[in-house]
């Protein structure tokens, strides 16, 4: 998916790609926002970086580093780039992986622990919702389970997010083919109705199913109150917060999850050093961030 | 008498097995030696016994993946290669050759993806830790799955059984083996690696790379691998299948034995490695069809 969306982009050509200012960009990327881009994906930062270096009238990845690095609006531009590096990540299934960790690993393991102290409720919370897409894939994904897993639990999603045109659009939830290309014509039936010729809206069954609320993550006193999380979503959200905000949110996701809950973020996205008491996991084609339940010892997961 | 002890003689006649000899006991003897002692001419040699090996070697060289050199000779390949590389990719072919298409429980591609895959994790993994042989441990992961080349040839429907079985229940190859088989891979591919006089150090990684704590040789090799070869069946570089696993690597026996001999290992950064392989898999893929995938040869 990501690849044929490079391929559309820009393609620099390869002798560019040996600039060590792209390493140099990517580095700084990787430590400023957690995303990471491996040596065989660099052409897709440089071709992210191309057109904010046509903006500024950068005329070699070296110049444009100085204006991440070294100008008064380096700020201004990095934010510029993140946008840039993190379009088009917004459509519905955008990580399958995640949802199969979900189905396959983690849910049968939260669900068995808290059926033993005799909850039959789960809570999903989307941080970060930005116009709705991840919501509504949860919603479809626990529907879909309503039947087998989740046989005799009930269970909701909240939804938040800082920017209010963001959330009206993700209340609303009316989507065009660029959201819809990974969900399937059963989904689009089951779970959405037609709106005009070429976008559908979310049905009564998916929107039920969520709250939608307005947060600012940096807000402890909001912050506070969210608590009994099973898994949190959280993608692209937490790059664009520095080291201090994001240890922040991270405390608080914490506190705000279940022992035995877990965190996911953005597949480019990483935590290293940023938090470590949540402990790193490995699902197939996915990463999960895992707060273990108490007694917890080292190796005992499986 | 248990399968394990019922199928010794079938491994003991996969010495006879007509592709066996011609390549596979000279190079046993090659594996042995110390990389500055190997003759490269024997080396060129040994190819060229054999056209469809030779051309596998001259498509890897070429291969994005070792800097599209354009080798245009058996020779200039096995020197963009390394000896050490060609050596494994040797052994790669011939034990492809051992095991009849219709045996095949998986996918050969898929088995040698996992195996190549293992084989540039493993030797990546050694680069970043410090690990002294990187070429060992490519060799190491590229083998460590021995096993399954014997219970294909040696038990065939018994194996295919547990294969379906691992992919129905979605779960781990080793356990499903264990209970369809009452032994796993990791114990067939010991016996066969013992009787080709395997090395010490791959026969312990064939042996223990999925009970790393049991090894009394060569542990942190061992150790090394079961991690690269856990990356990569949770990177899409697995026996293509969704096995349901979610796993704390720094939780692992593996991890800590590695970790006393490399303690740089506790400060690596784990997702960025992991997203390194990704970045890798697109690649690894292409270098697997184009070695072991005839028809992909031409493109």
């Amino acid at each position: 998916m990501e690849l044929a969306t490079a391929k559309a982009a820009i393609k620099p050509d390869t002798q560019d790609l040996n600039d060590p200012a792209y390493l140099r960009i990517r580095d700084l990327i990787y430590q400023i926002s957690g995303i990471y881009h491996p040596e065989e994906k660099l052409y897709l930062l440089a071709s992210r970086c191309a057109r904010r270096m046509t903006a500024v009238k950068a005329s070699a990845p070296a110049e444009y580093l100085e204006h991440l690095t070294a100008r008064g609006n380096r700020e201004a531009e990095l934010r510029l780039l993140l946008n840039e590096i993190t379009i088009g990540e917004t459509y519905m299934f955008r990580s399958p992986q995640q949802i199969e960790a979900l189905r396959n690993v983690i849910l049968p393991q939260i669900l068995q622990a808290k059926s033993a102290l005799g909850f039959k409720r789960l809570h999903l919370w989307s941080a970060g919702c930005s116009t709705g897409e991840e919501p509504y894939t949860l919603a479809m994904f626990l529907l879909e389970e309503k039947e087998r897993l989740l046989s005799g639990w009930t269970f909701d999603i909240l939804a938040t997010d800082l920017n209010d045109n963001s959330l009206t659009a993700a209340k609303t939830g009316i989507y065009g083919e660029y959201a819809l290309r990974s969900t399937s014509d059963l989904m689009r039936r089951k779970y959405f109705k037609a709106c005009d010729s070429s976008r559908l809206q979310a049905g009564e069954a998916l929107k039920s199913l969520i709250r939608f609320d307005r947060v600012n993550l940096n807000d402890d006193s909001k912050m506070t109150f969210l608590k009994g999380m099973d898994v949190i979503f959280c993608c692209n959200v937490l790059i664009y917060f520095d080291l201090a905000s994001k240890r922040k949110v991270m405390q608080h996701f914490y506190a705000n999850l279940l022992p035995g809950g877990y965190l996911f973020l953005g597949h480019a996205e990483s935590l290293y050093q940023v938090d470590d008491r949540f402990h790193l996991v490995h699902f197939p084609g996915a990463i999960g961030y895992w707060k273990p339940p108490v007694g917890y010892v080292a190796g005992g997961r499986r | 008498m248990s399968l394990l002890e019922e199928i010794r003689p079938r491994i003991q006649a996969m010495d006879a097995m007509p592709s066996v000899p011609a390549i596979v006991q000279p190079l046993a003897g090659l594996l042995q030696q110390e990389p500055d002692q190997v003759d490269l001419e024997k080396i060129v040699e040994l190819i060229s016994y054999d056209s469809t090996i030779a051309a596998q070697c001259l498509r890897m060289a070429n291969s994005p993946l070792f800097g599209r050199r354009n080798s245009e000779t058996v020779r200039s390949a096995v020197l963009a290669l390394g000896i050490k590389r060609v050596e494994a990719i040797l052994l790669g072919c011939c034990l492809n050759r051992i095991v009849p298409r219709e045996k095949w429980a998986l996918d050969p591609l898929t088995f040698w993806r996992h195996s190549l895959g293992c084989a540039l994790v493993s030797s990546r993994m050694a680069r970043l830790i410090g690990y002294p042989d990187a070429e060992k441990a490519y060799l190491a992961g590229l083998l460590h799955d021995l096993g399954i080349l014997v219970n294909t040839v040696a038990c065939t429907d018994e194996f295919r059984r547990a294969m379906q079985n691992a992919q129905e229940r979605r779960m781990r190859l080793t356990e499903s083996e264990q209970e369809c088989l009452g032994f796993n891979h990791c114990q067939s591919g010991g016996m066969l690696a013992q009787q080709w006089k395997f090395s010490s150090d791959v026969t312990a990684v064939i042996e223990f790379h999925h009970d790393a704590a049991k090894a009394t040789s060569a542990r942190p090799l061992v150790a090394l691998v079961h991690l690269s070869d856990l990356l990569c069946r949770l990177r899409d570089l697995g026996y293509g299948y969704y096995e349901a696993m979610g796993i704390e690597l720094t939780g692992e026996d593996a991890w800590s034995m590695l970790v006393e001999s490399y303690p740089s290992l506790e400060k690596m950064d784990l997702a960025r490695l992991t997203m390194d392989i990704d970045g890798a898999m697109d690649e690894i893929t292409a270098v697997v069809d184009g070695v072991f995938k005839p028809e992909a040869g031409a493109t």
